[in-house]
């Protein structure tokens, strides 16, 4: 008897083990995915506009810098619970343990990229490629200040 | 009764402040990012152009750009702080200076060839590495600027020291060439002469343009947006 309440305890502790910061791995599991997504939409945008602008191809454009922005507003903000800097998604989160402490300033971050998606998205349904690539570098600064202030350098 | 002899070649002061401004222009566009990163990249491959000659011309330049003739042994360090030290170019704790700047550039331009900034940059290099060891080289690359950073406020307080403390301007004779020394202390320098120049451009440029060039054969395939189904 005492056996088996011993085994159930230790089923059940460790299977709340286990369980344990479930719910952070999967939001860094989420932003990292989202990340990527826009990462992958972003590559296609470069190619077409700065890398070979021969290739450019206007529906291909408006729909990465569409995809780009639908992340940037899709509320990531709630992926960034408490103790997700120590999770892990796909992999290790990056995060660094100050983005808690600023959130003003990670706000402004964040409040950055989504402006600056939007009008990616905007420039890019005018078709102008040179405005599409001026713009397209303002998005990657709110990427980079965000990489530079809250992510930890591998 | 002083005289006036060459310390540093042509090609030597044309390499230090090509890579003067080459440095200050990779730390704007690396700091700005944005579109600019791309100009990042083009210049860090000049880097590695500017130091590939650098090694050349320090076993073929002229005495005092030949690794050898500074190479600093603890023999000179010793009797350099001791006053004693009596020669010319580099004197043994600017050739420390000068080995260090060199090995921490080489390590964060090599690393930065490698590296990618998770955003739409990758290295002219990126393609031969996994993404995982890119990451750690992008991480190896933000560390050793960090380093390099700390060597540059080093050359420049020792510039200003010099010029301040020991009445030595060391800008001068890296624009001329030339230093004023007493008589008794000249001796002559060996030439390096033109076609060693050309030898040596010619290999560095061949370095530049495998890496800027060759390294489209060996990316991974594109995202190959033209070519994508309509769904």
């Amino acid at each position: 008897m005492k056996f088996k309440l011993a085994l159930a305890v230790l089923i059940a502790t460790s299977s709340t083990a286990a369980f344990a910061g479930q719910a952070e791995d999967q939001q860094v599991k989420f932003r990292q995915s989202a990340y990527s997504f826009a990462a992958w939409n972003c590559a296609k945008i470069k190619k077409q506009v700065i890398e070979s602008p021969e290739t450019f191809n206007k529906e291909q454009v408006i729909a990465a810098a569409n995809a780009v922005a639908a992340v940037a507003n899709s509320g990531l903000g709630s992926l960034y619970g408490a103790g997700t800097d120590q999770a892990t998604g796909w992999k290790k989160s990056r995060l660094k343990a100050e983005f808690f402490e600023k959130q003003d300033d990670a706000k402004k971050v964040a409040v950055a990229f989504v402006k600056e998606s939007n009008e990616l998205a905007k420039v890019a349904a005018s078709g102008d490629v040179g405005a599409i690539k001026t713009q397209f570098g303002k998005v990657a600064e709110t990427c980079k200040s965000c990489h530079d202030g809250f992510r930890v350098k591998d | 009764m002083s005289v006036t002899i060459q310390v540093w070649d042509l090609p030597l002061r044309l390499f230090h402040w090509l890579l003067a401004l080459a440095v200050v222009a990779a730390i704007v566009t690396g700091e700005v990012g944005g579109n600019l990163i791309d100009w990042h990249g083009r210049i860090g491959v000049f880097i590695v152009g500017l130091l590939v000659f650098r090694i050349i011309w320090g076993f073929v330049g002229s005495t005092h750009a030949r690794f050898a003739s500074f190479f600093p042994t603890p023999a000179k360090i010793t009797a350099y702080l001791k006053g004693q030290w009596q020669g010319h170019g580099h004197n043994p704790l600017g050739a420390l200076s000068v080995f260090a700047l060199l090995g921490v550039l080489a390590t964060l331009v090599g690393a930065g060839l490698f590296a990618n900034d998770d955003i739409a940059f990758q290295g002219p290099l990126f393609g031969l590495v996994d993404k995982a060891l890119s990451d750690r080289l992008s991480g190896l690359h933000a560390l050793t600027f960090n380093v390099l950073a700390g060597l540059l406020v080093l050359h420049i307080a020792a510039i200003v020291f010099y010029v301040r403390v020991k009445k030595h301007n060391l800008v001068v004779p890296m624009l001329t060439g030339k230093v004023s020394v007493p008589k008794d202390r000249a001796v002559s320098v060996s030439k390096a002469g033109v076609l060693r120049f050309v030898v040596a451009l010619a290999i560095s440029g061949a370095v530049v343009w495998v890496i800027s060039n060759g390294a489209q054969h060996f990316a991974p395939a594109p995202n190959a947006p033209v070519a994508a189904p309509s769904w």
